[in-house]
């Protein structure tokens, strides 16, 4: 395997064949048994690192669509709630999500539309629902859980990184800074929820064609970095989670998994905003959190 | 740092590479196409753009709002102007790109080298495989006739372009996959109200005229019961609106009621989950209309079923009624029970005949309220044309037909496209054939071998009996060309996949690969695709259409009040791929070059100097709906006048009001209207549409319990003398005047000539849609991550393949090898009852084999559930077996997933529209 690989001559920004080799040579020794390894890893090389001006962009238009007679357009009222919610200086924003558990048909379209948006290779899902089905026929209930990052006020991932590359924005938003990010995956073992993954550095051409696709070369737009995904570069090598597409809501966006919902379950918002969709949704009787019992205070909520 | 050493980070994530056994990796020697960083910068750079567009990923067809970054299509939203999706995707809408940009695509042109089936192709230009189809379908039409030609537009409905060409060709055969997707289930709608689809009024936002003359969006929920019979639209989402609209139902007030054998993602939601017995569905709607009948009181206000102002808008009641109560006093000989009791329902559906009461009580007192029974309960079925009938007679006599929170015929009250670009105006032309030594005339549409052979009533083809009319050749029984025959010479297959899902797949092989001398019997097959799925292993000629993202036509939807929506150019067209449009003006083309009498170029190359004009034309009779109901959509027009053109004209009143042909005629929609409007028209909702005839589409403009829609087929056998085979299968001599029943077939517990096989064959097999990887989105790596119901289950055995990807000629190994560990892949499996698999000391993954009376087998895994009833097993449609390479990962488990058609009894097609009997089948289970 790794003589195929090393076949393979590459040039990449920055390194020489020789540390390519060097860097297959460790990899292939530290593989485990029965574990194929990527021909080559990484052909595409990343853009030069973008510096990260922040232009004062516009927010982006809400749909102007007929006003209505009775109800809501619940995507009108969320954009609307968070370009509000932009307006306040990040410290007294505090974005929080609601998942109506009635109301998730199991669809999986946010996982997917998730995938898309933050450009996430095979192996990592930042949202997955989960399937639960209990009961004996003909008494048997399925439910669905889409489950993101919690987002906690006490997140236990931010503490045990050694590098400080977790860390928690003003907004509430529990953050990964890739390029502090050793890959040390304490974080992973840390979270209660499962919420993070690890980027091992498979592109889904490894999976079939080993021709990269159009829509993997595309940089990702999580923390507004614009990283196109390489090997051998953050985030390859980092962990990774939800971050409630921050790129998107500072847009005056929806995140990815909110707009897309198929059965309208998830909600977004400032919660400390009174007049927010979600403050009015959290003041439900049957508003819960998961694993409330270990103090993590997550700003996801769920309507059961 | 010194670049022989690598850092601790670096480090670290090779560690990490070694907890990486996520899903599969591959070895061997490949290529990569790198990407400059200049070119990287140019791509963060550039702006973002959204094109709106509509799906085909399922037939839901969703508005869609598709992010372009730098000319690729980077991430799929739902377009927030169009009220069936309202800005949403599910998991396969959003998966798109892994579909349009999929490594196993047709990537040219190819000509077959091998056998049929052996997948052996040559890459050629354009110019060569029209060539080669332009002479083939010249040398058929010259030696047989152009009626020996089939164009199936298979399962996608932008078909209009190759059903102009071939109509234009002399052919009365166009198709496509609705006469094998769902026909009984459409029947009574049909019959009854010239509609097709009934469904609740859930689409939501409702574009609805105010007091104040304006339009406003309503997103309210009048609806308090909803029925699903055999429909799951959480998961088959036809109707995308019914997802969010029944949880946001409930929520409002709703009761939701499933009646489905399998715990559905539908029925997860629901109030109540009846697990009927398969095939039972007409003798629980029959019990309920009995009941309904017979304790309705209306004095009584907890016993006022009936709503009797349906007569007002009906004809032919007491006929339908008398038909109905013929069979009260009958003793059925499977139960010795009269017909349609509780007592009799509850023995041959397993429901209990308290429950049933209290359905049929719940659905008569509860309003409004929709009854609804969908593909798989009754379209399956060989008498589903039962429960579609007596499922409409009690929507109609419930009160709840086109009512606020009822039951909407949405086929009625969808938008018109198509018109004359279809070119069903060349079936009227004359044409001679000389039978039996006589030269007759009619019209193109006489040479029909369905209308005027043996189905003459199955108005959407009977695409399951064309393996035997390919073996045996069609002889025409009716019309004016009685006793012409003709063989099967061309068949044209666009976006379907025939030999997976048109019925039995040994019969469409045998029939695509039957020879005469040295030749092929079926001397053309033309496959037309974006993949490339397994009947296309069967084509003389694979031509690449592009993929929805690159080409244009027209959204083809079922919504609660007129709207439609374009499907646009998105993306460059991938490859050498052509669209609808280019391959009907290249073939044309060269049909004309051949001197084809009937395809003339002021129809084609000359009238369509562009795409955006071939559908302007589609567009010319939008939306083409009465200005009828409450409230009238638009008061300021008259009453009943058929409302054409943009909903900007007709709102600002630059029309023009024809009296004479009550028409009133804005200026008309545009593709380029359409760009500048968000890519959708919405004209606006109205109720009650069917007062004074409306959008009703029977001949008598009212509701008919009479089948008055059967007399033109009566009128064919009066004539010919000659009646259909089907209708002597029944013991009939011509269609029914009303209400009729019949037994399915395959069911030991309905039909006693079937009860000999209860012991020897213990299991139904049901099919079920695993929306997420329906037949060619399979190859969608996001698709096959994610489980759908236990349908599709990451049951997968460890194993490390060869990898085939669909190349320039045809399905190749490429040298790489792909492990796949287990667990790590869906796959279509065997859903079964825990209890039954105990018994038979299965297991949860074992290989199991299926085999009919009829000894058709095939194999699967055995998924262990609670979620299904006992004595049923339930395996996805066109989910396994599946043996084309174009499939990607799901092509490896070909022998351990079950293909539900290769049971399918090719003999059973259900009487009136020829639909194979795709839930009616029995089985004995082994294990392998």
């Amino acid at each position: 395997m790794t003589s195929e690989s090393q076949r393979t001559t590459l040039a990449i920004e920055g390194r020489t064949e020789v540390a390519r080799r060097n860097f297959l040579q460790k990899l292939a020794g530290a593989v485990v048994g029965g574990l194929l390894v990527p021909a080559v890893i990484g052909e595409v090389a990343r853009a030069a690192p973008v510096a990260q001006p922040q232009p004062a962009e516009p927010l982006a238009e809400i749909p102007a669509v007929p006003a209505p007679s009775a109800g809501e357009n619940p995507i009108v009222r969320m954009m609307e709630d968070l370009q509000r919610a932009l307006k306040k200086p990040v410290e007294q924003r505090r974005w929080t999500m609601v998942v109506d558990l009635r109301k998730c048909l199991g669809c999986q379209g946010c996982t997917i539309a998730c995938i898309t948006e933050n450009k996430l290779p095979p192996g990592i899902a930042y949202r997955p629902v989960i399937t639960e089905t209990t009961g004996t026929f003909p008494n048997v209930s399925r439910n669905f859980v889409p489950r993101p990052c919690m987002q906690c006020e006490n997140p236990p991932c931010v503490g045990v990184c050694p590098v400080k590359a977790t860390y928690r924005r003003p907004d509430g938003i529990v953050a990964v800074n890739y390029d502090q990010c050793i890959g040390c995956r304490y974080c992973i073992t840390a979270c209660p929820y499962s919420a993070r993954s690890f980027d091992s550095g498979f592109f889904y051409h490894d999976l079939a064609g080993g021709v990269a696709q159009p829509y993997e070369a595309l940089p990702s737009p999580e923390y507004k970095q614009a990283r196109v995904r390489v090997q051998g570069d953050s985030p390859v090598g980092n962990a990774r989670k939800c971050h409630f597409c921050i790129h998107r809501t500072e847009a005056g966006e929806l995140p990815a998994c909110v707009l897309s919902c198929f059965g309208k379950a998830t909600y977004f918002g400032d919660r400390n905003d009174d007049r927010s969709l979600v403050a009015q949704l959290l003041s439900r009787a049957n508003a819960t959190r998961l694993k409330e019992e270990l103090g993590t205070k997550p700003n996801v909520y769920y309507l059961a | 740092m010194n670049e022989n050493e690598i850092s601790r980070r670096d480090f670290l994530k090779i560690g990490g590479l070694t907890a990486g056994a996520l899903a599969g990796v591959a070895s061997g020697t490949v290529t990569f196409r790198t990407l400059e960083s200049a070119e990287a910068a140019r791509l963060a750079a550039a702006a973002p753009q959204v094109k709106y567009t509509a799906d085909v990923m399922c037939p839901a067809e969703c508005g869609l709002a598709v992010r372009v970054d730098n000319g690729i299509a980077s991430a799929i939203y739902g377009n927030p102007y169009c009220p069936m999706n309202a800005g949403a995707v599910c998991a396969k809408g959003a998966s798109g790109l892994q579909m349009v940009y999929n490594p196993n695509r047709i990537k040219y042109p190819m000509i077959r080298v091998g056998e049929r089936g052996e997948g052996k192709f040559k890459r050629v230009s354009w110019d060569e495989a029209i060539g080669y189809v332009a002479d083939k379908l010249t040398a058929i039409k010259k030696k047989y006739g152009p009626e020996s030609v089939i164009m199936d537009a298979g399962d996608i409905t932008d078909r209009d372009t190759y059903w102009r060409l071939f109509f234009a060709f002399g052919t009365p055969h166009c198709t496509e996959h609705g006469s094998i997707c769902d026909t009984p289930r459409r029947h009574g709608p049909r019959i009854m109200l010239g509609g097709k689809r009934i469904e609740p009024d859930i689409m939501r936002p409702l574009l609805v005229r105010q007091p104040d003359g304006s339009l406003k969006n309503d997103y309210t929920y009048k609806t308090r019961l909803i029925i699903y019979a055999g429909w799951n639209p959480f998961t088959a989402t036809r109707i995308p609106y019914e997802s969010r609209g029944t949880v946001e139902a409930k929520l409002a007030g709703a009761k939701i009621i499933v009646v489905d054998p399998a715990l559905s993602n539908t029925a997860s939601k629901a109030d109540q989950w009846i697990p009927i017995r398969p095939g039972t569905d007409a003798d629980l709607f029959a019990a309920m209309l009995r009941y309904i009948l017979e304790q309705d009181n209306q004095n009584d206000p907890f016993r006022r079923y009936i709503d009797w102002s349906f007569e007002e808008y009906s004809q032919g009641w007491d006929d339908f009624l008398a038909a109905f109560k013929s069979w009260w006093d009958k003793k059925d000989p499977v139960n010795n029970l009269n017909y349609f009791s509780l007592e009799w329902a509850a023995q041959r559906t397993d429901i209990s005949a308290d429950k049933i009461a209290e359905l049929a009580h719940t659905f008569g007192i509860t309003k409004p309220a929709a009854l609804i029974w969908g593909m798989n309960g009754t379209g399956h079925h060989y008498n589903g044309y039962l429960p579609s009938i007596i499922g409409t007679a009690l929507n109609i006599i419930t009160g709840n037909f086109d009512v606020p929170g009822g039951a909407i015929d949405t086929e009625l009250t969808k938008s018109d496209k198509g018109g004359s670009s279809t070119g069903k105006q060349f079936l009227t032309r004359k044409v001679k054939r000389v039978v039996n030594g006589k030269e007759v005339e009619g019209e193109q549409d006489k040479l029909h071998m369905d209308y005027f052979g043996d189905w003459p009533s199955a108005w959407d083809d009977v695409v399951g009996d064309y393996p035997r009319r390919f073996m045996e050749g069609v002889t025409l029984q009716q019309g004016p060309f009685r006793g012409h025959r003709y063989p099967i010479k061309g068949y044209i297959l666009r976006t379907g996949n025939s030999v997976i899902t048109g019925s039995n797949t040994q019969e469409w092989v045998k029939a695509l690969t039957m020879k005469e001398g040295n030749d092929y019997k079926v001397e053309l097959v033309v496959y037309v695709d974006t993949p490339l799925l397994e009947s296309g292993l069967y084509a003389d000629v694979i031509l690449p259409e592009a993929s929805y993202l690159e080409r244009m036509s027209l959204s083809d939807i079922y919504p609660s009040h007129p709207l439609i929506y374009l499907r646009d150019f998105v993306i460059d067209k991938q490859h050498e791929s052509k669209t609808p449009y280019e391959i009907m003006q290249l073939l044309a083309k060269a049909l004309i070059d051949r001197g084809d009498a009937d395809v003339k170029a002021a129809d084609f190359t000359e009238k369509y100097k562009k795409e955006e004009d071939f559908w302007d034309e589609a567009l010319a009779g939008a939306p083409g709906k009465p200005n009828s109901g409450l409230v009238r959509p638009y008061p300021q027009y008259p009453e009943g006048y058929k409302i054409l053109g943009t909903p900007e004209s007709l709102e600002a009143g630059r029309v023009k009001v024809d009296a004479e042909k009550k028409e009133i005629k804005g200026e008309p929609v545009t593709v380029k209207w359409l760009r500048e409007n968000h890519g959708i028209a919405v004209w606006p909702m109205s109720y009650y549409r069917y007062k004074g005839g409306g959008i009703l589409k029977t001949g008598s403009k009212k509701v008919e319990f009479v089948f008055k829609a059967y007399d033109k087929y009566n009128k064919l056998i009066d004539e010919s003398g000659s009646v259909p085979p089907a209708l002597k299968e029944l013991g009939w001599d011509r269609y029914p005047k009303s209400f009729y029943w019949f037994e399915t077939k395959w069911n030991p517990y309905t039909n006693p000539a079937y009860a000999k096989y209860k012991d020897e064959f213990p299991f139904q097999v049901i099919t079920g849609r695993i929306h997420h990887a329906m037949s060619g989105t399979q190859s969608v790596d996001w698709l096959g991550r994610i489980r759908s119901e236990d349908l599709w289950y990451p049951l997968n055995d460890d194993v490390t393949v060869d990898e085939v990807l669909v190349g320039s000629d045809g399905p190749k190994a490429t040298g790489r090898k792909l492990r796949i560990p287990k667990g790590t892949w869906s796959v279509g499996v065997v859903q079964m009852n825990a209890s039954d698999a105990a018994r038979l000391k299965l297991n949860t993954g074992d290989l199991i084999e299926l085999e009919t009376p009829y000894g058709t087998k095939t194999r699967g895994k055995v998924n262990a559930v609670q979620t299904i009833r006992p004595g049923t097993l339930r395996i996805a449609f066109g989910g396994g077996g599946r043996f084309s390479p174009g499939l990607g990962w799901t092509y490896y488990f070909k022998d351990i997933t079950p293909d539900a058609n290769m049971l399918t009894d090719p003999r059973t097609l259900s009487p009136i529209m020829g639909q194979p009997g795709y839930c009616d089948i029995l089985v004995k289970v082994k294990k392998v």
